[in-house]
């Protein structure tokens, strides 16, 4: 082939077909004798089935001096019951070709659960017998402890991670339990014992305050007779009302530099703590967060990434922490990702002035429609596998909120103007107001920060 | 436009089926019809990889993949990504050591705008090609390097193990993202040359997965790809063959500011494509996978002298495979001790093989993982282009499961005996540089040993 030689023929760009209707499904609903609440939902095709379980032990409810004990007690359910030890119990499941995760987080303890749904009933009975029988044994808790301790430097050295604690540390009172890491420090996770972990299983973890969201190619599973054999047998007390405790954060505009002498990259992360679902800004500040930093073709990476090649990529995002009926939830609102060490300066100066340019001009109607089109557009994309729509009920569930809300924010996106999304993404992000996480070089980065003037810097060790 | 395959399910393809068709320009296509959810997948495998790459020019592969997406005849710019995302898509480009891939999930009724896209670059990248968006890419791509590889603990670990596994001037010696000096190097032309070379609908795959109309999805291909002229530039990229074994245990330690030390290995394995390499990955699945693994039961659970304890496989066709054995250490261990429980481990699963649950547990953990790929759209379209590409023949996509099952616990025993050895891996060890700070005796502590 040459330049002058042979071409193609070219076309006009095509035009879309008609549009298929997709809705994000409506699951059933219902509560078994022992209290358990069941969300289930049939998605043909989809052999993985995922179950997802959510128990209602939030962080908060950690005793003082032992963050870390709901962690521990996520990963012991996988580590031995009254029937078998742990390695039999890690064997067994893995026969079923199925995978098990547990993780603890503000809202609570979630366990998620794949497997082919030919060994689903099999599954499921590990799955029930973990959580109606664990056998926190001393061995083995004391080896989940250990393991914890030791994960913590790798933590520590990731950037990412290590950002997102600082700003955690920054933004929230000492007194909150948001403020520490999720899965407690060394000196907090040493304290932990078989039998906090059995005292913390014994006060929060029970049928009544927990869900279980089942999805996957169901139609030829007797899933109620399944249930009852399983989940169906797990007994308790009935379930107390834990009150949230109101999410509060300081906001001031400030930078911390946590030192990394030598990295060649500058980890940021910019944030501060907004309205999450129960809001009715929630729509207006996905649409408008979306425009902001959503995607390489959003207004940070189209300069950023694009026109000046800093980064291999900055994202905007808002991500809920936790969320009561009551309204009095928080989401954290960030910016993030990894700029060259040289250009740190010059790259949160063009941030800031993208900023400050769309809270001068706002969106306009074109980017607005694309994030629409997009936003609503992907939906079918997104959640084809039973794994993705059961994590969004389940999320739903934890952020109490009704089992058609995502159903619902597709319209609610659909019908926000660009004024109303200019307006969310405007107060979601002001500039004034953003605290701001550095990891990375600080003899090179600082002065030219400093420079800046968007804030206080303070030099932390690494 | 001769119809291939007819749509008849083979068996053990879980009633998945795919037709394949040829253009006249030689582009190959491959379609899969599938109506549950109103999307469809586009994937495009150009058979072009790292493995193409020549001395100076590593990661421009990679780099050209970046391009593709800086606009063409028909397109502006980012257009691509605008009007892929607009239209409620999803998108992406990948580069391997063997082939570069691009793909789009579309709602159904935005396929066509898909396709069109991916013929515009294929047949007119380099109208839009200039020095702007080659400079901005090398730097958007230095960047990527920086942040997935070097400022990250352990980064550059993989690109290490597979120095040492393929010798110097090897095809896979090095890694797709290509080093500094490389980017930096590339020029403005060596991308022109680059697309003349490869990119090519002779020396393509695409695959379209979904709710489709074959018949007018095949239309649309044609319409738009079928003009594109073939071309035969390319050279076949350098013989990745390689003994069956290392022949000696290669060995490099790092001192690295890392949090804790770690024993890495490359394994040389099976070429991919033969029973002997899915053997290879129930051996490591038995040995390395998940959480009742032999070497996580032997050295999590019971010595706890480690962290985390796995095996993983990297796949490859034109070279042999590769199994990479990651451990980190707990608190105070050391590399030795940590070596001969891993050397214990090994021989002892070379000498009886795997028990009957053994083989149940790993059969059944690669059997979701293929369900998982097949369980989406957009896995299956890439399935089905590489088997297209690599292995010439897109259908064994669809019955790959059943091969994983078919394999014997003599098998597995045979290829662990044959291939798990210390004279057939090289070694990576990571001693913390922090740890050095407080041990004054060990001075000279920069560079690698071989």
């Amino acid at each position: 082939m040459s330049e002058t030689g042979v071409t193609m023929q070219f076309h006009p760009q095509p035009a879309a077909g008609t549009a298929r209707p997709w809705a994000f499904p409506a699951p059933g609903r219902a509560t078994l004798p022992n209290g358990l609440t069941v969300l289930r939902c049939d998605r043909p095709g989809q052999q993985v089935v995922a179950v997802e379980i959510f128990l209602a032990a939030p962080l908060d409810a950690e005793p003082t001096g032992l963050d870390g004990v709901a962690t521990i007690m996520a990963r012991a359910f996988s580590e031995g019951t009254d029937k078998r030890s742990a390695e039999e119990f890690a064997a067994d499941l893995e026969r079923c070709g199925a995978t098990l995760d547990a993780h603890a987080d503000h809202p609570g303890v979630r366990v998620s659960l794949e497997v082919p749904v030919s060994r689903l009933p099999k599954a499921l009975g590990l799955l029930a017998e973990a959580l109606r029988a664990p056998a926190f044994a001393d061995a083995e808790v004391d080896r989940l402890v250990r393991n914890r301790l030791d994960e913590i430097p790798h933590e520590l050295a990731n950037p990412a991670r290590r950002a997102a604690q600082q700003l955690s540390r920054e933004l929230f009172p000492a007194t909150a339990r948001m403020s520490r890491p999720r899965q407690g420090t060394e000196e907090t996770v040493t304290r932990i014992d078989a039998a906090a972990v059995r005292a913390f299983y014994e006060a929060y973890v029970r049928p009544a305050a927990a869900t279980a969201v089942i999805v996957g190619d169901l139609g030829a599973t007797d899933l109620d007779a399944v249930l009852a054999d399983t989940l169906g047998a797990w007994t308790g007390t009935p379930a107390q009302e834990r009150p949230m405790p109101p999410v509060t954060a300081d906001d001031t505009g400030r930078v911390v530099i946590v030192d990394r002498p030598g990295a060649v990259q500058t980890q940021l992360l910019i944030g501060r703590i907004g309205p999450d679902r129960h809001d009715r800004v929630w729509p207006a500040q996905v649409l408008g967060t979306y425009c902001l930093g959503g995607t390489l073709t959003s207004r940070l990476d189209r300069v950023l990434r694009e026109e000046k090649g800093y980064t291999y990529g900055v994202r905007a995002y808002g991500q809920v922490l936790r969320s009561g009926a009551e309204g009095t939830g928080a989401a954290m609102l960030a910016i993030s990702g990894s700029v060259d060490t040289p250009n740190t300066g010059p790259a949160l100066d063009d941030l800031w002035t993208v900023l400050r340019k769309l809270a001068a001009e706002g969106l306009n109607d074109a980017e607005r429609e694309t994030a629409v089109q997009n936003l609503v557009g992907v939906a079918p994309l997104k959640y084809e596998t039973a794994a993705a729509v059961a994590g969004t009920l389940a999320d739903q569930v934890e952020q109490h909120l009704p089992d058609d809300f995502q159903a619902q924010l597709y319209a609610r996106l659909a019908d926000t103007g660009t004024v109303e999304a200019t307006a969310a993404v405007v107060s979601a992000f002001p500039v004034d107001r953003l605290v701001t996480v550095l990891v990375g070089d600080a003899a090179q980065i600082e002065e030219p920060v400093k420079a800046l003037g968007i804030g206080e810097v303070t030099v932390v060790s690494g | 436009m001769p119809m291939g395959h007819t749509a008849t399910a083979q068996a053990g393809s879980g009633g998945l089926t795919a037709t394949e068709h040829r253009l006249a320009n030689g582009l190959r296509v491959v379609l899969s019809e599938d109506h549950l959810t109103p999307v469809a997948a586009v994937c495009l495998w150009y058979d072009v990889g790292s493995r193409h790459e020549v001395k100076g020019r590593t990661g421009l592969a990679h780099l050209f993949e970046h391009l593709m997406f800086q606009g063409s005849h028909q397109v502006h710019g980012n257009g691509h990504f605008e009007l892929v995302q607009g239209a409620g898509g999803s998108l992406n480009g990948t580069t391997s050591f063997e082939r570069t891939n691009y793909f789009e999930t579309m709602p159904t009724h935005q396929l066509e705008l898909a396709l069109w896209l991916e013929a515009d670059r294929m047949g007119s990248l380099l109208s839009a090609l200039d020095d702007e968006s080659m400079e901005n890419q090398r730097d958007v791509v230095k960047n990527e390097r920086r942040q997935r590889y070097d400022n990250v603990p352990y980064g550059t670990a993989f690109e290490k193990l597979t120095a040492l596994a393929y010798p110097e001037g090897h095809p896979y010696h090095h890694t797709p993202i290509g080093s500094m000096a490389d980017l930096d190097a590339a020029t403005l032309e060596d991308a022109r040359n680059f697309f003349r070379t490869y990119y090519a609908p002779n020396n393509a795959v695409l695959s379209v997965v979904g709710d489709i109309d074959p018949e007018r999805t095949l239309a649309w291909i044609e319409k738009y790809f079928g003009s594109i002229p073939t071309h035969d530039g390319k050279q076949p990229p350098r013989d990745g063959a390689l003994p069956g074994v290392i022949g000696e245990q290669l060995r490099e330690v790092v001192h690295e500011d890392v949090p804790a030390r770690a024993l890495m290995a490359a394994y040389r394995l099976p070429h991919d494509g033969t029973r002997e390499c899915d053997a290879a990955d129930l051996a490591l699945t038995v040995l390395g996978g998940g959480e009742s693994s032999r070497l996580h039961n032997r050295l999590v659970r019971h010595d706890q002298s480690a962290v985390a304890a796995g095996f993983g496989l990297l796949r490859l066709a034109g070279a042999p495979s590769l199994g990479w054995l990651d451990v980190k250490t707990s608190g105070g261990v050391e590399v030795p001790d940590i070596e001969a429980a891993v050397d214990d481990e090994l021989a002892r699963f070379a000498e009886e093989g795997p028990t009957a649950e053994e083989m149940e547990r790993a059969q059944a953990q690669l059997e979701r993982e293929w369900l998982d790929r097949l369980g989406t759209v957009a896995g299956r379209a890439d399935e089905l282009c590489r088997y297209a590409v690599l292995f010439g023949d897109p259908q064994l996509a669809l019955t790959a499961v059943d091969r994983v099952l078919d394999i014997t616990a003599e098998e597995v025993r045979d290829v662990a005996r044959a291939t798990l050895r210390p004279d057939n891996r090289a070694v990576l060890v990571y001693e913390p540089t922090a740890a050095e700070a407080d041990d004054a005796a060990d001075a000279d502590a920069k560079g690698a040993e071989q």
